[in-house]
């Protein structure tokens, strides 16, 4: 049973671009559980979505659901937009993408524990050059022999899948270190069940309000052994990092302290925090600061963030801290090309979700063949994140290709090159209308003793036309993500409305 | 447990939320009632209220009082006045902020939400509204953030230390009030004014039913155990809430201590005779008892000797991070 396209309202003439949408087939007609969404979309003026946006708009802003723009003097609190209309994953769909995502997550964390604990039998085989690894900034060499509890060194993880022309999850981007989002995932979804509960109507949808409770479980199970009770902080660099609401917001929903650098101190190769009853000892710290700000003694001597002798401790083995020290090294974008690689050689088994193709700048014959079609590929930098420094070569003029080829050819390690990937596209409100805009997805992955993914993730959203980078930095916005529970797409199935 | 630096930012946090209800009083007054003054008598007043909100150093680097509206522009949105209304709202929101994952959501968002509803902010919905208009919004949320305080907050330590430092805060005030009314500050005492900035004038007139004599009204705000902004009834709860913290460092035992023999002398009379005999000596003598008693429960919180002195083993003398989370101690305003 084909769906007639709505012909009138928001969505009239809405014509998906060069990608893959993911509510509508090419031919126009709605995709399987998008029916009664976009039913109910079409049944919508402009005037009315405006103001369901703005009513979201202000129960963010009265919540502080904001992030810190740092070169902007006034009004550095931003809220980060949400698109209303969501985007929906189905259970099939879902699990396969989410047994992937643990399977990538699982050889990840036994590259981490090989490069740092066990020797680097992937290096001495050949896996992934040592010379590579060696040189990444994010390699960390005091972390060498700390040995982290069920060999997990990273406990929280997201991950950036897009999807395809071809419709297909590809991985863009592992996120080991301290990946953020989470906050917003949550906090969208209960913006949507306040503003939009309409829409949920015939929809049942995974929760998203458990994230606290799974990640306190998780870092529980990282304490040491020695801990009966363990006790789990926060550890935040304080109100005015960009992503402090989130550390709020996670400690909240945990029930846990979030403390700050000041808070804690080290004696006897024991973590404590400073309360009214004096010293406490802490077992499990999820930091979010970076590795060079955890400890002036070992790292940078200038930053008060962090803890001085917090490495001695965790050498000693009295406290876990989460995700652990170095994960850089893997979440490298110059080992990126190598993690299916790793799938392979740690767990026998073949990649469940595919890179996307990447050409490695320090292999001359990769080289050759990106620098010869340039224009048609997206160059990144190996060490930067949120989007910046990214060359995408279709919409690069002449002069910044030849730039971009200069400094490959001068800093090859520093760079890869990348198929471009037409990222799909969802209906997004813009000024009057509904209109394609490309999307990503962060799905987080929580390991401890076991693997788990929450489900869904962030959606993040380009607000410009035509543009790829999704960012929140660069203008970028957000979608709540559902993904369905498997009784809909069963009875979806029977109907015959499943792609 | 509670982290003391927690336990800091709720302590001020209950003060800014009591001084921002103050300066909101304050201010209605001076709306209602110095405007209608002759100039040399508004300036007289508006000298003494500044004097109450204990803001004299600040006048005097804003300059003289020169007409009533420059009064209200100091107290309500001069933002280099650290005792202004604008200072206040934007430090209680600050300080709720870094604890924003321990108290209940609609604390913060109120205290949120009146930082964004204030004017004078630069914020894009700023518009000129009536000066009546923005202290009705500021006492309304004060009341909404003490009703989350009552009935929606646990009794936990955070919660003890909000009302400690709104007790200090009242208590401080009171004080500051009463001197301020004595005879030989000025005109002599204004029984009314002094019920009026307390929010106290219907329960007077219930309890007493008669017209307000200066003297007993002190003695009144002094003593009175069943006001909730008389001094008595401050120390007391105070006193209350120290208590119920359970194990704490000998710091804090000691100003639990002292708010008990605080509240004792308070009860026992030792005030009243000093109020009839030496007023202006009492009154400056419990300020200092207070400003005493919170020094006392701030030094509770800042870090332990042992802290400073294990952290300093790991940092070259005079680098950055020594002074790490040491803060220095003041009663005023919270260190930054």
């Amino acid at each position: 049973m084909a769906d007639p396209s709505p012909e009138t309202g928001l969505l009239d003439g809405y014509r998906p671009v060069d990608a893959f949408d993911e509510a509508f087939d090419a031919d126009g007609s709605a995709r399987h559980g998008y029916r009664h969404i976009v039913e109910r979309f079409s049944g919508l003026d402009a005037a009315e979505l405006k103001r369901l946006q703005r009513l979201v708009n202000e129960e963010f802003r009265r919540q502080g659901i904001t992030f810190t723009v740092y070169s902007e003097e006034e009004g550095t609190e931003r809220i980060w937009p949400m698109d209303l209309f969501p985007r929906l994953i189905a259970a099939a769909e879902w699990d396969e993408l989410a047994r992937g995502l643990s399977q990538r997550i699982e050889a990840l964390n036994l590259f981490l524990a090989d490069v740092y604990v066990g020797g680097g039998e992937a290096l001495s085989d050949g896996v992934v050059p040592r010379w590579l690894v060696v040189s990444s900034g994010g390699f960390e060499r005091n972390a060498m022999g700390i040995r982290m509890p069920h060999g997990t060194h990273c406990c929280i993880a997201g991950i950036d899948v897009v999807r395809g022309a071809d419709g297909r999850y590809r991985v863009l981007e592992d996120n080991l270190r301290n990946p953020s989002g989470i906050s917003y995932v949550v906090e969208n979804r209960a913006a949507m069940a306040k503003v939009c509960n309409w829409l949920f109507y015939d929809h049942p949808v995974e929760p998203a309000n458990h994230y606290g409770q799974m990640l306190r479980s998780t870092l529980e199970s990282m304490a040491p052994a020695a801990a009966d009770a363990p006790q789990v902080v926060v550890l935040t660099p304080g109100i005015f990092n960009s992503a402090y609401f989130e550390h709020a917001f996670l400690a909240r929903s945990m029930g846990v302290e979030l403390v700050e650098g000041r808070d804690l101190v080290v004696d006897g190769h024991r973590v404590y925090a400073r309360t009214i009853e004096g010293l406490v000892e802490v077992n499990v710290i999820y930091r979010r600061i970076d590795d060079d700000f955890l400890d002036p003694v070992s790292f940078r001597a200038d930053s008060t963030l962090g803890v001085p002798g917090l490495l001695g401790a965790l050498r000693a083995g009295t406290v876990t801290v989460c995700n652990a020290l170095g994960n850089g090294v893997a979440d490298d974008k110059a080992v990126y090309p190598y993690v299916p690689d790793l799938i392979r050689y740690y767990l026998g088994v073949e990649p469940i979700i595919d890179n996307v193709a990447t050409y490695r700048m320090w292999d001359l014959d990769h080289r050759r063949q990106a620098l010869s079609r340039l224009d048609e590929l997206v160059v990144k930098p190996v060490g930067a994140s949120g989007g910046y420094g990214v060359l995408i070569g279709p919409h690069a003029t002449a002069d910044e290709l030849e730039e971009a080829k200069a400094k490959i050819e001068a800093e090859p390690r520093e760079w890869i090159v990348q198929e471009l990937v037409a990222l799909s596209t969802l209906p997004s409100f813009a000024e009057e209308r509904l209109e394609p805009r490309h999307l990503d997805l962060r799905p987080f992955v929580l390991t401890g003793a076991q693997t788990q993914v929450f489900p869904g993730g962030l959606t993040r959203v380009a607000m410009r036309r035509g543009s790829l980078i999704v960012n929140s930095s660069q203008g970028g916005g957000s979608k709540d993500t559902w993904v369905l529970k498997p009784e809909l797409a069963a009875v979806g199935h029977a109907e015959g409305e499943l792609r | 447990m509670i982290l003391a630096r927690h336990a800091d930012a709720l302590l001020w946090a209950g003060r800014y939320l009591e001084r921002a209800e103050n300066t909101a009083r304050c201010l209605t007054y001076a709306a209602d009632s110095i405007i209608q003054l002759r100039s040399d008598e508004a300036r007289f007043d508006g000298e003494k209220l500044v004097r109450t909100l204990g803001l004299e150093s600040e006048l005097a680097e804003a300059g003289s009082l020169e007409s009533s509206p420059q009064l209200v522009a100091f107290l309500l949105s001069d933002r280099d006045n650290a005792g202004s209304l604008v200072s206040s709202v934007v430090a209680l929101r600050e300080n709720l902020r870094s604890v924003r994952d321990r108290i209940p959501i609609e604390l913060w968002e109120e205290a949120n939400g009146l930082y964004l509803r204030f004017p004078f902010l630069g914020h894009a919905q700023a518009e000129s509204r009536g000066l009546h208009e923005v202290l009705l919004m500021v006492r309304r949320a004060c009341l909404a953030m003490s009703g989350v305080l009552n009935e929606g907050m646990r009794r936990d330590e955070g919660h003890a230390f909000v009302v400690i430092g709104r007790m200090l805060e009242r208590a401080t005030f009171t004080v500051a009030l009463l001197r301020s009314d004595l005879p030989g500050a000025g005109n002599g005492a204004d029984a009314v004014r002094m019920l009026r900035l307390t929010s106290s004038l219907q329960a007077y007139h219930r309890q007493r039913r008669r017209d307000p004599d200066p003297f007993d009204v002190m003695q009144y705000l002094m003593h009175a155990p069943d006001l909730p902004r008389s001094v008595l009834s401050c120390v007391g709860r105070a006193e209350e809430c120290l208590k119920g913290l359970g194990s704490v460092g000998p710091a804090l035992t000691r100003s639990r201590r002292r708010a008990g023999v605080l509240r004792v002398r308070l009860e026992l009379g030792e005030t009243v005779e000093g109020m009839e005999a030496e007023p202006a000596q009492t009154l400056d003598a419990l300020a200092a008892e207070f400003d005493d008693l919170a020094l006392e429960v701030q030094s509770g919180l800042v870090p332990p000797l042992e802290m400073t002195a294990v952290r300093s083993q790991y940092v070259r003398p005079g680098a950055a991070g020594v002074a790490a989370g040491v803060w220095p101690v003041g009663t005023r305003d919270r260190p930054r």
